[in-house]
């Protein structure tokens, strides 16, 4: 019945080592197995999507902030006095610029003030980061219009403060070109005066952490006539901010959720490794990325942004741009290897250097944004003012940055594309040779096409959520009222698309993980194998030598009965 | 009856806050008490919203601007007298140009709370109408819902409170309320998406969107737009419920957004002492050259007009700052003026 075939290898072809990875856990598993395993996963993902959709609220918050105009009546020399737009201490307002011409007050005695947050709020450390965008409300007069090119200068001052009465202490101070990027949509003549421009927003500030209770921003904008600054603005109104920040539910929820998947990546990573250990051959290249795949999933994983609560670390946002960079890095580059190592025709693969073509995009494409990261929030770790999109050279210097990194990303794929192209064509090759070749043989091919074709659906699957969330998350409004409940489809979209990933490495490294079923144990299957499923193959290949001459093919179920 | 027809008709009275400059900042509950034009009902209300009606008086100013902006070039330009109600008898008939003033003022109120919510004045935006309460806690899980729908709510309870308090039963009375909700949802579905992108280097995987307030001289426009195309209605019983339904049945029915009006307006060619608030155009400017309502063929109602060359003191190359500082040189010409006999 249980039929053990020794086969012996005469010729040493390149096959030898395509068949060092032979005897995966998938290919050892009963259908009846794999269903349950499936089901479990697709339970934790239904799981993830609903602690997101249901629990936390929506990601980020977008605060408004209309800056109160101030007036700095005595040009105080000392530039420790800061402008409260309200509360027991508020400076002198006025309401608008006419007031200020009847009062003769000039320009650059106005600093527009803006507290964060609004009367009766506090800011808290689950909020993570906070951006602000500003808008200015330019009116057209048609005697005073938007220059081409016309740069706004800004004299910022930023301070915090964690007690209402206490004193404030600066956190920031910068000068601050910002271009105006504005265009007035119906003709220029008099009549549209007062109509505004519509102008673009400007990235304005962006800080790491927000440790502070409050924020207090002065924006001036100083003129002088001589050196060119700030003349051909237009006629500004107002000054607009919108400040972005985490939502603390949600932060709750992602920290809750990454603790909770810490200890079970690690776990599986661990039980994973010790497999690899116990065979008696070093682990091959795909192995060895799977297990790099797992490292960089924790690496993500690892709930480090506790620490931000209590720790007033700026670099946070930095560090997790850097964190998920790399986590996207290593799984493009597996998807690669794997394509490689299921090629199935008679190459010698097995080094990373083979790789090198595929690989090197990814690494250069990181590489760029890496780089344009450190230029934008690495420099704000400094200035939280600083915007590489705010001057010229910047701005090119960003954008080809990020069209390197694009054309790399393009390329990957073709590359990709290909290679996934060259295993169906191997694919179809093999199975019209199938028939012929010895039962081992067979079972072996079998057992690469079935490995590739499951992780091809589940990785497929996976990337096809993955772009249907984000495009729902694009096209909708924050949430859907489903019966009863609110469901925050963005949230959702986070917590689950996380998640799913997570189950897919989770998934990748315990189904292809070297079975250890060895011709020994197996025997154990023989007597149940009538009570499993009669379908079931099970098929275990294991090496004893690295390049041992022989494999042990065990066979059970209909095959061997055949 | 009639003097209760009176009363209802002047539910703009409280446009007259405009015109209460001298009063000074509105800070404590007493003079709530003071401000003329005020119901009963509206002054309950200031007195529980103490803080928001510095915010109210702004609105009123801003409804007024706006009305005499957009209705520069007509007949009736909006002009305000110096009594209750602001615009005269103009708004005690159910005219279009009432529709728009309802209209006009019930979303200035709306932007101008929206603004002070935003600009930090106003103790309880936003938060109060959260799920989780005025807690910090519940702006901290969840953050706060948007200054717009507390704008949006306090004109709601503010502007429609004299018309509610009767029972929506008579035809000005729907008028008023259908046009008020017009000129909210003027601003309303008018407003602008901003997003921001900031995932992993800044791309858009991680997008905040954000809705910002139209300026309002768009609004004013939306709102003139409307009123150009105002649908002329008539009460009607269906069921229970009283509705209005265009007077023209060929014509199709009014949206939410749209003004309607029950009476058409008088010509606003001469001035009759009867009516206070129309003026007449005797004196005004007119445009020789345009057929439109501007042009002095309608405008002077063919009454003809007196043409005199007249010398303008005009500011040309001038300097500016962006605030406050205008340095020009003048310039004399010579412009034709006409104007209605």
């Amino acid at each position: 019945m249980d039929a053990v075939i020794f086969f012996p290898f005469t010729h040493r072809t390149a096959e030898t080592v395509a068949l060092k990875m032979a005897g995966a856990i998938i290919e050892n598993m009963s259908t009846k197995k794999l269903v349950i395993v499936g089901v479990i996963l697709l339970l934790f993902q239904a799981f993830s999507f609903m602690v997101g959709g249901l629990i936390a609220p929506s990601p980020t918050t977008a605060v408004h902030y209309l800056a109160t105009k101030c007036v700095d009546a005595v040009k105080t020399s000392e530039k420790d006095e800061w402008f409260m737009p309200w509360g027991p201490d508020q400076c002198s307002k006025i309401r608008d610029f006419e007031e200020a011409t009847a009062k003769r007050i000039e320009a650059n005695n106005i600093v527009f003030a803006v507290h964060i947050p609004l009367p009766h709020r506090e800011m808290s450390a689950w909020f993570q980061f906070m951006l602000v965008i500003l808008q200015f409300d330019i009116a057209f007069k048609t005697h005073n219009q938007i220059e081409d090119g016309a740069m706004a200068t800004m004299d910022v001052r930023l301070a915090y403060r964690d007690d209402l009465m206490g004193q404030w202490t600066e956190m920031a101070h910068s000068i601050e070109h910002r271009k105006l990027n504005c265009n007035f949509t119906t003709s220029k003549t008099p009549e549209n005066d007062g109509r505004y421009y519509e102008c673009d927003l400007l990235p304005f500030m962006e800080v790491g952490s927000v440790s502070h209770k409050y924020y207090l921003l002065n924006i001036r904008l100083p003129v002088n006539e001589r050196k060119k600054v700030n003349i051909g603005i237009g006629e500004i109104k107002d000054i607009r901010l919108v400040s972005i920040h985490q939502n603390g539910g949600f932060t709750k929820v992602w920290f809750a959720m990454k603790t909770f998947l810490t200890p079970s990546i690690l776990i599986i990573m661990i039980w994973y490794w010790k497999r690899i250990t116990q065979m008696t051959r070093p682990p091959v290249l795909l192995e060895k990325i799977i297990f790099a795949l797992g490292i960089s999933m924790t690496f993500i994983n690892i709930p480090v942004e506790w620490f931000s609560v209590g720790f007033d670390w700026t670099w946070m946002l930095l560090f997790g741009d850097i964190r998920q960079g790399i986590f996207y890095a290593m799984l493009l580059s597996f998807w690669i290897i794997f394509c490689g190592e299921h090629l199935m025709d008679q190459t010698e693969r097995n080094r990373l250097s083979v790789y090198w073509k595929q690989v090197g995009p990814i690494v250069f494409g990181s590489f760029c944004l890496f780089i344009f990261d450190m230029c934008e929030r690495g420099v704000q770790l400094k200035n939280p003012f600083y915007s590489i999109w705010a001057s010229d050279v910047g701005t090119e210097l960003a954008m080809a940055f990020i069209i390197v990194a694009g054309i790399c990303a393009c390329l990957y794929f073709l590359f990709l594309c290909f290679m996934v192209f060259q295993v169906f064509r191997n694919v179809s090759g093999k199975r019209s040779a199938l028939p012929a070749m010895t039962k081992a043989r067979r079972l072996h091919y079998e057992g690469l096409i079935f490995r590739f074709k499951f992780l091809m659906l589940v990785t497929l699957a996976c990337a096809a959520m993955t772009v249907i969330f984000f495009i729902i998350t694009q096209v909708n409004e924050g949430h859907w009222h489903w019966g009863g409940y609110t469901v925050q489809v963005s949230s959702a979209f986070f917590t689950g698309i996380y998640g799913m990933w997570n189950l897919y490495v989770f998934a990748l490294m315990f189904l292809y993980a070297p079975s250890h079923k060895r011709y020994g144990d197996g025997q154990s299957s023989v007597g149940d194998q009538g009570g499993n499923s009669g379908e079931d193959i099970q098929l275990t290949t294991t090496i004893t030598h690295v390049d041992g001459p022989t494999e042990i093919y065990k066979m059970t179920g209909k095959e061997a009965q055949e | 009856m009639l003097f209760l027809a009176l009363f209802s008709a002047n539910a703009s009275n409280w446009l007259y806050l405009a015109k209460l400059s001298s009063v000074g900042s509105i800070s404590d509950e007493e003079t709530c008490e003071k401000l003329r034009g005020l119901i009963q009902r509206q002054v309950q209300i200031c007195k529980r919203n103490v803080e928001v009606m510095d915010a109210v008086r702004r609105g009123a100013q801003l409804a007024i601007d706006e009305c005499q902006f957009q209705f520069r070039n007509r007949r009736w330009n909006c002009s305000t007298l110096e009594s209750v109600p602001v615009f005269g008898k103009v708004v005690t008939q159910g005219t279009r140009e009432a529709a728009f003033v309802y209209a006009i003022s019930a979303a200035s109120v709306a932007f101008a709370v929206t603004r002070a919510c935003s600009s930090g004045e106003l103790d309880k935006c936003g938060c109060d109408r959260n799920v989780h309460g005025v807690s910090p806690e519940g702006f901290q899980w969840s953050g706060c819902s948007d200054n717009i729908a507390y704008g949006v709510a306090f004109s709601h309870s503010f502007v429609d409170v004299r018309e509610r308090s009767k029972g929506q039963s008579s035809n000005r009375a729907l008028m008023n309320l259908h046009n008020n909700e017009a000129g909210r949802k003027a601003i309303l579905s008018h407003m602008r998406v901003e997003c921001k992108c900031h995932g992993v280097s800044g791309s858009c995987e991680v997008k905040t969107c954000w809705k910002a307030m139209p300026p309002f001289r768009k609004v004013g426009n939306v709102i003139k737009e409307k009123f150009d195309g105002a649908t002329e209605v008539e009460l009607r019983k269906i069921g229970t419920t009283k509705v209005l339904v265009p007077r023209n049945s060929q014509f199709k029915p009014h949206t939410d957004e749209d003004l309607v009006y029950l009476d058409p307006s008088p010509d606003f060619c001469d001035h009759d002492p009867r009516t206070p608030g129309i003026m007449g155009t005797t004196g005004r400017f007119c445009n020789k050259t345009s057929k439109a309502i501007d042009g002095c063929e309608l405008m002077c109602c063919g009454r003809g007009f007196h043409t005199e060359e007249v010398e303008v003191v005009d500011r040309c190359s001038c300097k500016f700052h962006w605030c406050c500082y205008v340095k020009c040189k003048q310039c004399r010409k010579m412009v034709e003026m006409h104007t209605c006999r």
